[in-house]
C-alpha cells in the first residue's frame, strides 16, 4: 500500500505544484503584460510627442512661402504705419494670403497676418467673429520680435496648434508683421496622429475630450473611461509637475499615460492621453483561450502525452500490485472458503490489510463455530501448527462439554481448532510457510472448548499477545493475567466419574525420573473437575478416559512439534470456566 | 405729362441776391460768435496738450513674454530666431502704446474724483492698455472684443472676482482703494494687466512705439512718471503747464528705463 499512497502523495503534490505554478504564471503573465503595456505606453507617448514636434516644425516651414510674399509684407508694412488699417490694405493682404494658403502642402484651419502692432490685417476671424488683434500672445509677440516658434491655444474648448513666423520687408531689419497659422485639433488630426504613431490618443481640454483617434483593434469605449478619469489629473503629481503622468491603469486592463500639450495649453490643463489595453488573463484556463495556433504548436505534445502515460502507468502498476493482486488472491481464497475447500483463511498468504482481514474472518468463523455454528471438519493442523506427526492426534477439543457438539470419533478429531488468543484473536502459525515452533519452551494453553494458542518461548504460563504469535518477536509481551488459582481438591470428588485407568496406565510408563504421567493426568483431571464444579459447570459427561484422550492428543501434537519429552498440563479458570494449559517440558 | 424740374439748395443759393445792411450785421455777428466759442471753451476747460518723449524704453521687457520664452515654462516645442531679423530686435521689449502708462501726478493734494468710466478692452491675449494708473474711485469697464469668453480676476482676491465675460460683453469694476491690482485671465495665461490706483493721478497718456507721448493737462504743476507692469519706472519729471499755448513740449525726456534721479523740470 505504501507505494500507492506514496504515489498518490506525489501526484497530489505534483498537481498542487502545477496549479500553483499556473496561478503564479498567470500573475507573472499579467504583470509582464502590464510592464509591456507600460513600456509601450511610454513609447506611444514619446512617439506622439515627437510627432507633434515634427508637425509643428513642418507647419512652421510651410509658412515660409507666405512670410516671404511681397504682397503680404508690403501690406503689413503699410498697416503697421497707419493708425487705422484701411480696407484696401486688408483686402490685398487677404487675397494674397488666401492664394498662398492654397498653394501650401500643409493646410491650416486659420491663417492670420498681423502687423507690427499685433492687429489682425487679414485672415478673418474665429468662429464667425472678427478678430481684432493677436499681439498679446507670447508666440505672436515672439514672431513680431523675430522669433519662430509654436504654441497651443485653447479657444472655446478647442485646442489650436499654432505656429508663428515673422514677416520681414528687408533683410536684417525689423519685422513688419507676422504670419500665424493655426490647426484645430479635431478627430481628423487625432486620426492622423494615430495613423502615424499607431497609438490610441485622446486630446482633452477643460476636462473634456475634444478629439480622439484609435487603431482598429482598440476598443473605442475605453476612450470614455479616459474621459471619466480626467478629473484625477488635478491631483496627479507627475502630470502637474513633469507634464506627463505615470502609467495609470483604469479598470483592470486599460493603461493610460497623460501628457500636457506645450504652449498656453500647458497652463490650461489641455493635453493628450495615450491608451493601450493590457493583455491579461483572468484565470489559468483563460490562457488556453488566448493561445493561438503557433502557441499550441510549440507545446511538446508528445512529451506531455508520454509523461501522462508514464505517470498513469506507474499508478496503475502500483494499484495492481498493492490492490488488485492482493484482492484477487483474497477473492480466490474467499471462494475456496465459500466452497468449503478450506475451513479458514491463511493470513500468511495475504498482504497488507488482507492479512488482518483474514485473521479477523478466522476469528469470526471460530466464534460462530463456538456459539454452535454448523459443524465443520477439523482444521488442517499443518496449516495451523506446521508439520506434525500423523499419529497420534490430540486435541483439547475432544474434551466434550455440556451443550457442545457431540464428540467425534477419534478417527476424525475436531482438533485442531484455530488458535484463539485470550482476546479472541486467532493464533495461527505459518503452517506451510514458516518454520515450526522454535523450541521446547513454547507454551501451549488450553481452554475448554477453545482453540489452543501457541505462544512465544517462555516457561511462563502467561498467554502472549496476538502480535507475539506472529513471526515478529515482541520486545515486551504483556504480563499474564493474574488469576487466583482455584483450590485444588486433594482427593477425587465423590461424584467424580469412574476412571478406567488400567490400560491407559500401561500405555503410559513412568519416566526415568519417576514421573508418572497417568497419575499426573489424573491429578490434573481431578483438579479440572473440581474447578469445573467451582465454576458451576457440569462434570458428569467428563470421564477421565475422555479427558486423558484429549490430553494425549494434545501431548502428541506438542511433543511432535516441539520435540519435548513431556507436556505439563495446568488447570486454571478462564472467563468463569475451567481450562487447561499445556506447557511443553524438555 | 410735363416733366417736373428738380429743385436743389445749391441751385437756390446760386440765385442772384443783394446784400442788405441788417443781413450783413447778422453775418458778422455769427462769425464773431463762431470765433469766440472755441476760445471760450478752451478757457473754460484750461486743457493743454503736453508732449514729450520717454527714454530707456528698450529696457522695458514684457514679463509675460519673457516668462514664456523660458523652456521650463513649457510654452513651445521649438523656438528659434529668424536669422534675417536684426538681433537687437529680438529683445522682448514691451509694446509701449499699451504697456507704458505715463501718469501726471499733482504735487499737492488729491486728484479730483473721476466722473467717467475708463475703458479697457480685452483682445488678442492682452488688455488695452496693459497698465493703467487711475485716481481713487475710478470705474473701469472691461470690454471683451475677442470671439470667445474671458474670465478676468485680480491676483490676491482684492475684489475683482472671477466672472466670465462673454464675447462682445463688458463688466465694470472700481478698485477699492490705492494700490496695485494685477489682473489675469483664466482663459488666456499670457494676459497680465495692472491697474494702479494713485490718488494723485490726474491724467495718463501712452507713447507710440518710438516713445513719443502726449497727455492733456490743465495748466499747473505736475510730476510725470512712467508706469510699466504696474510699477513706477524711471524717474519723475516735473512739468509746469502754462495756460498757453495749447500744445506744450517737454524739454527733457521722461526716463522710464533706468532708475535715475529727478531729471529736472520740463516745460
Amino acid at each position: 500500500m505504501l507505494l500507492s499512497r506514496f504515489w498518490y502523495g506525489i501526484l497530489a503534490i505534483a498537481l498542487g505544484v502545477s496549479v500553483f505554478i499556473l496561478f503564479v504564471a498567470v500573475q507573472m503573465y499579467n504583470r509582464t503584460g502590464k510592464a509591456a503595456m507600460s513600456d509601450s505606453l511610454s513609447s506611444d507617448s514619446s512617439s506622439v510627442d515627437w510627432f507633434l514636434r515634427d508637425d509643428a516644425r513642418k507647419r512652421s516651414s510651410a509658412l515660409i512661402s507666405i512670410a516671404l510674399s511681397p504682397e503680404v509684407s508690403a501690406g503689413l508694412a503699410k498697416a503697421s504705419g497707419d493708425a487705422k488699417i484701411d480696407d484696401d490694405t486688408k483686402s490685398k493682404v487677404t487675397a494674397a494670403l488666401r492664394k498662398l494658403a492654397e498653394d501650401t502642402d500643409i493646410k491650416f484651419d486659420h491663417l492670420w497676418a498681423v502687423d507690427v502692432n499685433g492687429r489682425v490685417v487679414a485672415g478673418g476671424g474665429f468662429d464667425n467673429k472678427e478678430l481684432q488683434e493677436l499681439g498679446g500672445y507670447a508666440s505672436v509677440a515672439d514672431a513680431l520680435h523675430g522669433w519662430i516658434r509654436d504654441d497651443a491655444w485653447v479657444w472655446k474648448g478647442r485646442i489650436l496648434r499654432v505656429v508663428a513666423r515673422p514677416v520681414e520687408k528687408e533683410a536684417n531689419g525689423e519685422p513688419v508683421g507676422a504670419i500665424i497659422g493655426a490647426k484645430i485639433v479635431d478627430d481628423g488630426f487625432a486620426r492622423e496622429v494615430t495613423k502615424r504613431t499607431g497609438a490610441a490618443i485622446a486630446f482633452f481640454a477643460d476636462n473634456a475630450r475634444v478629439a480622439s483617434g484609435a487603431p482598429e483593434s482598440f476598443d473605442k469605449s475605453s476612450l470614455d473611461e479616459i474621459t471619466r478619469d480626467l478629473k484625477q489629473l488635478d491631483t496627479n503629481k507627475d502630470y502637474q509637475e513633469k507634464g506627463r503622468s505615470e502609467v495609470r491603469v483604469i479598470g483592470d486592463h486599460l493603461g493610460v499615460v497623460y501628457a500636457r500639450l506645450p504652449g498656453e495649453a500647458w497652463d490650461l490643463g489641455a493635453g493628450y492621453a495615450v491608451g493601450r489595453v493590457a493583455v491579461s488573463v483572468g484565470s489559468p484556463f483563460d490562457v488556453l483561450n488566448r493561445a493561438d495556433k503557433s502557441d499550441q504548436e510549440n507545446v511538446p505534445t508528445k512529451l506531455v502525452i508520454l509523461g501522462i502515460l508514464v505517470v498513469a502507468g506507474i499508478g496503475l502498476l502500483f494499484s495492481y500490485l498493492e490492490y488488485s493482486k492482493p484482492l484477487a488472491a483474497f477473492r480466490k481464497e474467499a471462494e475456496r472458503l465459500a466452497k468449503g475447500e478450506i475451513d479458514m483463511l491463511q493470513p500468511s498468504r495475504f498482504r497488507g490489510a488482507y492479512k488482518k482481514i483474514a485473521a479477523d474472518l478466522n476469528d469470526g468463523i471460530e466464534k460462530v463455530s463456538v456459539k454452535g455454528g454448523a459443524p465443520r471438519k477439523a482444521a488442517d493442523l499443518e496449516q495451523v501448527l506446521g508439520p506434525i506427526p500423523a499419529q497420534p492426534m490430540m486435541s483439547a477439543f475432544s474434551v466434550p462439554g455440556p451443550g457442545s457438539a457431540p464428540v467425534e470419533s477419534p478417527s476424525r478429531p475436531s482438533f485442531p481448532r484455530p488458535p484463539v488468543s485470550e482476546r479472541g484473536a486467532p493464533r495461527l502459525r505459518n503452517s506451510g510457510v514458516g518454520p515450526a515452533a522454535p523450541d521446547s519452551g513454547e507454551q501451549v494453553r488450553f481452554s475448554d472448548f477453545q482453540m489452543p494458542s501457541i505462544n512465544e518461548p517462555s516457561r511462563s504460563a502467561a498467554p502472549i499477545s496476538e502480535e507475539a504469535a506472529s513471526s515478529k518477536p515482541r520486545a515486551q509481551p504483556p504480563p499474564p493475567p493474574k488469576r487466583s488459582p482455584p483450590a485444588v481438591p486433594t482427593a477425587a470428588p465423590a461424584d467424580a466419574p469412574p476412571v478406567a485407568e488400567s490400560s491407559f496406565a500401561a500405555a503410559l510408563p513412568m519416566d526415568d525420573d519417576g514421573f508418572n504421567e497417568v497419575d499426573d493426568w489424573r491429578r490434573v483431571y481431578e483438579e479440572f473437575v473440581a474447578v469445573k464444579r467451582q465454576c458451576g459447570e457440569p462434570t458428569a459427561p467428563l470421564t477421565f478416559e475422555k479427558f486423558k484422550g484429549t490430553l494425549q492428543r494434545n501431548k502428541d501434537a506438542l511433543v511432535a512439534r516441539h520435540n519435548c519429552t513431556r507436556v505439563k498440563f495446568t488447570v486454571y479458570v478462564k472467563e468463569g470456566k475451567a481450562a487447561l494449559k499445556a506447557s511443553p517440558v524438555k | 405729362m410735363d416733366p417736373k424740374t428738380a429743385c436743389f439748395p445749391a441751385q437756390e443759393s446760386q440765385k442772384p441776391r443783394g446784400w442788405s445792411g441788417a443781413r450783413l450785421a447778422r453775418r458778422l455777428g455769427l462769425l464773431v460768435a463762431l470765433l469766440a466759442l472755441p476760445s471760450a471753451a478752451l478757457a473754460a476747460a484750461n486743457v493743454v496738450t503736453v508732449k514729450g518723449k520717454a527714454n530707456g524704453t528698450a529696457k522695458l521687457v514684457n514679463p509675460s513674454w519673457s516668462e514664456a520664452k523660458d523652456p521650463k515654462s513649457h510654452r513651445f516645442t521649438f523656438r528659434e530666431p529668424s536669422l534675417t531679423v536684426r538681433p537687437d530686435v529680438r529683445n522682448l521689449t514691451g509694446y509701449l502704446p499699451k504697456e507704458l502708462c505715463i501718469v501726471a501726478l499733482v504735487i499737492d493734494g488729491k486728484a479730483p474724483a473721476p466722473k467717467v468710466a475708463l475703458r479697457m478692452t480685452i483682445a488678442g491675449g492682452r488688455t488695452s492698455p496693459v497698465t493703467l494708473v487711475v485716481a481713487e474711485g475710478q470705474q473701469i469697464q472691461f470690454e471683451n472684443l475677442d470671439p470667445f469668453p474671458h474670465k478676468l480676476y485680480d491676483v490676491g482676491a482684492k475684489g475683482f472676482a472671477v466672472v466670465e465675460t462673454a464675447a462682445s460683453k463688458s463688466r465694470s469694476w472700481t478698485p477699492p482703494g490705492p494700490g496695485k491690482y494685477e489682473i489675469r485671465d483664466q482663459v488666456t495665461p499670457s494676459l497680465r494687466s495692472w491697474i494702479v490706483v494713485e490718488s494723485r493721478a490726474v491724467g495718463v497718456g501712452y507713447p507710440d512705439r518710438k516713445g513719443d507721448f502726449a497727455i492733456d493737462l490743465e495748466p499747473g504743476k505736475y510730476k510725470l512718471r512712467g508706469y510699466f507692469n504696474g510699477e513706477p519706472v524711471g524717474a519723475e519729471l516735473e512739468a509746469i503747464v502754462a495756460v498757453v499755448p495749447g500744445e506744450q513740449l517737454l524739454k527733457l525726456p521722461l526716463q522710464v528705463g533706468d532708475s535715475v534721479v529727478d531729471a529736472g523740470t520740463g516745460g
